[in-house]
């Protein structure tokens, strides 16, 4: 099966900076793929690359299967980190400048324009200057300029940011549906909890290099099973000593009965019910069960692995 | 270069600036503006009217009454020479009318104490009872002088028509003296006008010096600022599209240069209408025919021809390519208007030396001066354009400014693309001009 996108051992550097080391990525056609990593790992500077708004000092960026040809950021729709719009023209002139910037006409982009602003209840602003519409309104105004001419990829660098939550799952909606129509969308993002809902795969880089790739169930499978839900009155906090316990995350509060929920990860080869028996001798245990990793652990965790 | 795409942006460029009102209010006010700055103050000065209380103190016995007599208006007839007076009439007074101040005068005698009455008007000026008061003696005008003391000594207006009545009643006077007939010595003696014809390849044609002088003023001026501004319009808008971010969405779909080349050719053609819209209405109201139906037009005024046109354009475009992409790169390497304008400056510097140089030049358009700053690429738009509406140069002159500076503009574009391209996505801290030019070496 031939990848829709690909980065083969892409890098750039900024004077002594090295932005991107070396990254690797493909992107199957109809996933849904996100670029995860905490702020500055580079993740910015690779979806630019992949825009050809700046040139790796290295690598390749493949479309389809092949080098990158004339006339393919045609098929792709990019909503940059960096979101603006030109505030003195009107809603309508704006998506068609975007549309025709895109090599679609005037006349089909009319009618498409159309039905996103319905759809979106924009269409009372059609004829208002984009400076007179609010933030959250110019962000949805944005989307679709991405995705007038109906590419074939979406890529969106943090297109939740910002987005109060009606709009984010306006947003998610219509991902969903793009989803749908077999369409493949790679979007980046640092807040793990949207990543987990809407990606087939991930790619995790820090610090200009993957450190974690692949399917996001996989993934889930294969660094999971060792995370365990407690609830306990005590010294929550204090069980990070104990041996097999990687990390302990408390929650905010108690439920009213004095005791504290808490997250306990345990090192990969830690037995469960050895951690359990220790854990008992500590604190006054209501429960203690095994449960499926949330990607922020994950996140967290392999992000601190690579770095040491 | 996807030529489609920059004429997207061109396009949205030269659309949504045409479609503001402020474009068509600076279409109108520009002119108007221009008029008012170059024709306006001369006008006013000449009309104005000023009112002057005076006081004549005559020393000498001999002056006072005929100068009291010129100032209150009762000007003798043969102060104006016949046939001037003639052509003034046929022409329905087009030439600039002499200066008119009114006067009321007052002759006081001389007193005893001289020191006393000098302090004495001296005090009367001071409490405003009286403007200005003049001392005649012998003494000054052995000199040919006369005092004139009072708090305003900038009334250039008033002075000019003072002593011009203090010059004809002393040289009557002496005149008199002298034994001859001072009216008929008026009579002869006239100032003679230049009737200036300026001798073109077309053939000679009557036109008046002033109006030649305001004329190539006006256009000069006209190119000063439209350079000025469209250059300014061009830095502001890559300012707006680097500050409001809209500018990675173009650059997804477009190179830098492209998207630099379709902004400066459609703002480019905003200037372009504009300026059409100017030349061509001044060469219909300047055509011979229409001039003639026209008596509210001075006279004499030089009319746009086709060639002046086509200088003219010519000119602004490569001025345009040499100052906007310059702009265009300060706009794009910068982060807010204030750091952009500071960088703006030395270009203004270049585009402010020609109206500096202008007037050397209108004086003697072949001095080395003239041919060699004309020849300077930076100035070559607006000083070769001036050269060519005051006496036209010769033609090789005209080939090698145009040369030289198309080769500068295709300079500028090369560096200014450049900086461009890495500017534009560049936020945060104000470059220096040593990153400008490794942007430029490396980009």
């Amino acid at each position: 099966m031939t990848t829709t996108l690909e980065l083969c051992d892409v890098r750039k550097r900024y004077g002594d900076f090295q932005a991107v080391d070396g990254v690797n990525l493909a992107v199957s056609p109809g996933t849904v793929f996100g670029l995860l990593g905490p702020n500055g790992a580079g993740k910015t500077t690779s979806i630019r690359m992949v825009m050809d708004i700046i040139a790796p000092d290295s690598g390749e960026v493949r479309f389809w299967g092949r080098a990158r040809q004339k006339g393919d950021l045609d098929r792709i729709g990019y909503l940059p980190e960096e979101r603006g719009l030109y505030r003195k023209m009107t809603v309508v002139d704006h998506l068609v400048f975007l549309a025709e910037l895109h090599g679609l006409k005037r006349r089909a982009a009319l009618p498409r324009i159309q039905s996103w602003l319905e759809r979106l209840e924009l269409a009372a602003w059609a004829k208002k200057k984009v400076e007179e519409l609010s933030k959250g309104m110019q962000q949805k105004i944005q989307l679709v300029g991405t995705v007038l001419h109906e590419p074939e990829i979406i890529i969106l660098d943090e297109p939740f940011s910002g987005l109060d939550p009606i709009n984010q799952t306006l947003f998610k909606d219509a991902f969903a549906e793009f989803k749908r129509q077999g369409k493949t969308l790679l979007f980046s993002t640092h807040v793990m909890e949207q990543a987990e809902k809407l990606c087939d795969e991930i790619c995790l880089i820090s610090r200009g290099r993957v450190v974690l790739a692949g399917k996001l169930a996989e993934i889930k499978q294969r660094l999971g099973g060792n995370s365990y839900r407690l609830v306990a009155e005590g010294d929550l906090a204090g069980l990070g000593s104990l041996p097999g316990i990687t990390q302990v995350l408390v929650r905010d509060g108690d439920n009213g009965s004095g005791a504290r929920t808490a997250k306990l990860l345990l090192a990969q080869d830690a037995d469960g019910p050895d951690v359990l028996r220790r854990v008992v001798e500590r604190v006054r245990v209501r429960e203690f069960r095994s449960e499926e990793p949330e990607l922020e652990e994950i996140f967290i965790k392999a992000v601190r692995d690579a770095d040491r | 270069m996807q030529t489609g795409k920059v004429r997207v942006i061109l396009q949205r460029e030269y659309i949504s600036r045409v479609k503001t009102k402020g474009f068509w209010i600076g279409t109108v006010i520009l002119p108007l503006f221009m008029v008012a700055v170059t024709v306006l103050p001369s006008v006013l000065l000449s009309r104005s009217r000023a009112n002057l209380r005076l006081v004549v103190v005559d020393a000498t016995g001999k002056m006072a009454p005929s100068l009291v007599e010129r100032l209150r208006g009762v000007e003798k007839p043969a102060a104006e020479n016949a046939s001037t007076a003639a052509r003034r009439a046929l022409e329905g007074e087009r030439r600039r009318p002499a200066p008119r101040a009114d006067f009321v005068v007052e002759a006081e005698p001389v007193a005893g104490d001289r020191a006393a009455q000098r302090q004495a008007l001296d005090e009367r000026v001071m409490s405003e009872k009286i403007d200005a008061w003049v001392w005649i003696d012998e003494d000054g005008l052995a000199k040919n002088t006369v005092e004139y003391h009072g708090q305003n000594v900038s009334n250039i207006v008033v002075q000019e028509r003072l002593s011009r009545a203090l010059t004809e009643v002393v040289r009557d006077a002496r005149l008199r003296a002298a034994g001859y007939d001072a009216d008929k010595v008026a009579a002869l003696d006239q100032e003679i006008e230049l009737t200036t014809l300026r001798v073109t390849k077309e053939g000679g044609k009557a036109e008046q010096g002033v109006a030649g002088f305001f004329f190539a003023y006006a256009l000069f001026l006209t190119l000063y600022m439209v350079l000025m501004i469209y250059g300014q319009q061009v830095m502001n808008g890559v300012l707006e599209e680097k500050s409001s971010r809209v500018v990675e969405v173009v650059i997804s779909t477009v190179t830098p240069f492209e998207m630099m080349l379709g902004k400066l050719a459609g703002i480019g053609l905003v200037a372009f209408t504009q300026i059409g819209i100017w030349l061509g209405t001044a060469a219909i109201l300047t055509a011979p025919q229409i001039v003639i139906g026209l008596a509210a037009l001075p006279a004499g005024i030089p009319s746009v021809t086709p060639a002046i046109i086509l200088h003219f354009l010519g000119f602004f475009v490569l001025g345009f390519f040499l100052y906007a992409t310059f702009f265009a790169a300060i706009g794009s390497a910068f982060n807010d208007i204030r750091e952009a304008q500071q960088a703006a400056t030395s270009a203004t510097f270049f585009l402010v030396a020609p109206v500096i140089l202008m007037f050397l030049i209108v004086n003697d358009p072949d001095s080395p001066v003239a041919i060699l700053t004309s020849l300077f690429p930076p100035f070559t738009p607006l000083l070769m354009m001036l050269r060519i509406v005051v006496k036209t140069p010769p033609v090789w002159q005209i080939a090698l400014g145009y040369a030289l500076t198309a080769a500068a503009a295709v300079g500028m574009v090369w560096v200014c693309a450049k900086i461009y391209r890495t500017g534009i996505l560049m936020y945060g801290k104000k470059p220096t001009f040593k990153e400008l030019w490794q942007w430029v070496r490396y980009a």
